[in-house]
């Protein structure tokens, strides 16, 4: 992990260092066996469901992506901030093999309850930069005084 | 435009039906599969020495990590895990297709591996667009040991 980030050292419009994945079809199935969702859909591409939905090919989980956010926000965050909530909403599918990059950009600063806290805006986009995974954050991080 | 999808006094009435709770465990296993099923290669999901270092009581779930139902054959579901239980909402909507619209947690606390963790949930949300229903769930997710809600997750499912 980077460096800690400092309440103080952050600003408004500030971007997020961006994660980069181009997940293949083992990195799925690892995930699958991470998280329990042994949903077809993501790692048999004979998977009869896929036709009906209108697919040729496996598709990225959406809970993959949400994690990508994760790992964004807690990289930002960082040991000794928190992160106090994420969300996204899945708008568009990724197939395997392609990047999903997720960012982040800083919204808002302030201090609620004893904590500095930074509101984002977070997402995945794909290689075309079609955001796909648009959602927001909320992170409390440590202050230098 | 068809009209929307009738979401009835009956379905409307099953907001807030809570079910039985439902234990998750944060093992230091589950932790390290997790973490390599996201592609992370940050230390403190891993190594617990290097974690406890850094303040935390063990490795750290990854964010959006609570944990894995325990399963059971006879109680699970065989492709998804998560748990088939009494109560929560009785719907019976006549749609076959399912998508994941949205995923959000808000966090009380750093989930550790070694938490074991109790979840219940409940419908939060019914709506519907056009031809489709959208339902919002919401789990929360206390410490076992302390009794302190440490999670909530709010899980938007498209039924249409």
């Amino acid at each position: 992990m980077a460096e800690q980030t400092y309440f103080e050292d952050v600003s408004e419009g500030q971007e997020l260092p961006e994660i980069k994945i181009s997940p293949d079809k083992q990195q799925l199935v690892k995930f699958a066996a991470g998280s329990g969702d042994f949903n077809p859909l993501h790692f048999d591409e004979n998977f009869p469901m896929l036709k009906p939905m209108g697919l040729t090919e496996n598709i990225v989980h959406g809970r993959f992506k949400y994690a990508q956010v994760g790992r964004l926000v807690f990289g930002f965050a960082g040991y000794q901030g928190r992160v106090k909530k994420f969300g996204v909403q899945y708008r568009g599918m990724d197939k395997l093999n392609q990047p999903i990059i997720a960012k982040g950009i800083v919204t808002a600063k302030r201090q609620e309850s004893g904590e500095n806290l930074v509101d984002l805006d977070v997402w995945t986009e794909n290689a075309e930069g079609k955001k796909n995974t648009p959602g927001t954050a909320t992170v409390a991080l440590p202050s230098r005084s | 435009m068809a009209d929307d999808f009738e979401i009835t006094d009956e379905m409307k009435a099953q907001i807030g039906q809570e079910t039985e709770p439902w234990t998750y465990e944060v093992t230091t296993t589950g932790v390290r599969m997790y973490a390599r099923g996201i592609g992370s290669t940050d230390p403190v999901h891993y190594d617990v020495d290097f974690a406890k270092k850094q303040g935390f009581r063990s490795i750290v779930a990854p964010y959006g990590f609570l944990g894995t139902p325990v399963f059971h054959p006879d109680t699970n579901d065989g492709t998804f895990g998560f748990p088939r239980r009494a109560g929560g909402p009785r719907l019976n909507l006549p749609f076959k297709g399912l998508l994941d619209g949205g995923t959000e947690t808000e966090y009380f606390d750093v989930i550790c591996a070694g938490d074991v963790l109790e979840e219940t949930s409940h419908l939060a949300d019914i709506k519907a667009r056009g031809n489709m229903v959208f339902l919002t769930n919401e789990s929360v997710y206390k410490d076992k040991a302390s009794g302190k809600v440490v999670a909530k997750q709010r899980l938007t499912s498209i039924h249409m």
